[in-house]
């Protein structure tokens, strides 16, 4: 496949996935919120009781779809590969990091373009903190950054996590007394798509994000690194298709003010996307590319996810996670010491190797 | 031959290419086509002088002492494969990926 033939269907793949993306709001999700992979898995961290926020709490189909559909596709392409042991702990702490920085600026990279497509300026802030943290990974990158390779593991291992988003699918449906949903008129948790049609936008988005590689960090990073334009193509296709679909859909709203799940403090929501940047280049890419690779059987990536559902439960229930009355103190404090752990966790795994 | 290296990190990509251009092959980075893998890394294409050292035994002949041993010395090193006209030919992998 040429370089060209890969960017023309990055292009449609993101593309499509805006369009998804829209439909999925259209069909009960959150305004500018078709997909958040940190929102959505903190409902999921919510619903299975790791935090009792309860206007966050449901099993959002979507996740469940991207695992599987990656997972589906890469076993039929012969691209599932159970690998892992790279520095696992470390992972699990940046994914909790990553999820924290989200929940400052209240969304995930993917959220931050759907909030831009819907007018949303306080992303701009988040745009230009993500950039910047990016470009901090990219300084570490450079120099050495490493968390060491990975290993060939059982087949088993590969398809644990997989097999956890199923049993989340079978919960679901059968919606036993000790899953939280968080009640109608309750807050974002309630604001839903039908499962059948999140589960199926989640496999078809999982299943082009396999095919496309395609990772919001992943475009910005490779735009410094090589000037390859690529995956950004991607990142700029969902903008497009997600900005002509609330045109259509009357959801885009230009302004600061009064934006849906977001807040107006700039500062933070920069600093917040800082330190997502910064961990997702750490980590080798964004939460959708964590769950994705999870799909492929890349257990790192599994463990990766581990960590943004974990720092989800830990953003709730230490009052961490921002709202839209703005960040709280602890949530700045917590983004600070992210940022300070990140970057020793970056010199740690960057200076003093031996060079062969 | 033209020659494409993926590494499990950035910088073992780095390090290769500057190992190339003390050989005097020419070199570039890039990310790994998708058609190779379906991770999302650096990867060094280059042009092997050693390609005499590879093509006379045609597929699956050894390498170079000299190029294996380099190989094996870099503990990032994921793969060495050669563009050939029917696709990738792997040229050197990793154990254990």
């Amino acid at each position: 496949m040429s370089f060209t033939s890969e960017k023309r269907n990055i292009c449609l793949a993101g593309l499509l996935i805006g369009i998804i993306a829209i439909a999925l709001v259209f069909f009960g999700n959150p305004v500018n919120m078709g997909f958040c992979i940190a929102c959505f898995l903190r409902d999921i961290s919510g619903a299975i009781g790791l935090h009792r926020a309860a206007a966050v709490q449901y099993i959002r189909p979507e996740i469940i779809g991207l695992v599987l559909g990656s997972m589906i596709l890469a076993l039929a392409k012969g691209e599932f590969k159970v690998r892992g042991g790279s520095s696992p702990v470390t992972r699990f702490t940046l994914g909790a990091f990553v999820m924290i920085g989200c929940l400052m600026f209240l969304g995930c990279p993917f959220r931050m373009i759907l909030r831009l497509a819907g007018g949303d300026g306080n992303a701009i802030f988040g745009l230009v903190g993500f950039a910047a943290g990016i470009l901090c990974g990219v300084f570490f990158l450079n120099r050495g950054y490493s968390l060491k390779r990975s290993y060939q593991l059982t087949q088993a291992e590969g398809f644990l996590l997989p097999g956890a988003m199923v049993g989340l699918l079978v919960l679901l449906a059968l919606a036993p007394s000790f899953i939280f949903f968080t009640e109608a008129g309750g807050g974002p948790g309630a604001l839903h798509a039908a499962l059948a049609v999140s589960l199926i936008a989640g496999l078809a988005v999982g299943a082009l994000s396999q095919r496309t590689r395609l990772c919001m960090v992943g475009g910005i990073r490779d735009m410094v690194l090589f000037k390859e334009n690529k995956l950004l193509l991607g990142f700029i296709a969902i903008f497009v298709a997600a900005l002509i679909g609330n045109l259509i859909m009357g959801n885009f709203t230009p302004g600061f003010a009064g934006q849906p799940v977001a807040h107006t403090d700039g500062l933070w929501n920069a600093l917040g996307m800082l330190l997502a940047g910064f961990g997702c280049v750490l980590l080798g890419g964004c939460p959708l590319r964590q769950l994705i690779l999870t799909g492929e059987g890349n257990t790192d990536s599994a463990v990766a996810v581990l960590g943004l559902i974990v720092g989800a439960a830990f953003a709730h229930n230490f009052g961490l996670a921002s709202s839209g009355e703005g960040p709280t103190a602890n949530g700045k404090i917590a983004v600070i010491i992210g940022i300070i752990i990140v970057t020793v966790i970056a010199c740690a795994n960057t200076f003093g190797k031996k060079e062969n | 031959m033209i020659c494409i290296a993926t590494f499990f990190s950035h910088f073992g990509a780095i390090r290769f290419r500057r190992f190339c251009t003390g050989k005097g092959w020419s070199s570039q980075i890039m990310p790994v086509p998708r058609d190779l893998s379906s991770s999302c890394g650096t990867c060094v294409r280059y042009e092997d002088t050693l390609k005499e050292t590879i093509s006379e035994g045609g597929a699956g002949a050894p390498l170079s002492e000299e190029y294996e041993a380099f190989c094996r010395s870099m503990e990032e090193l994921e793969q060495v494969v050669a563009c050939t006209d029917a696709g990738y030919q792997v040229l050197y992998r990793a154990e254990n990926i």
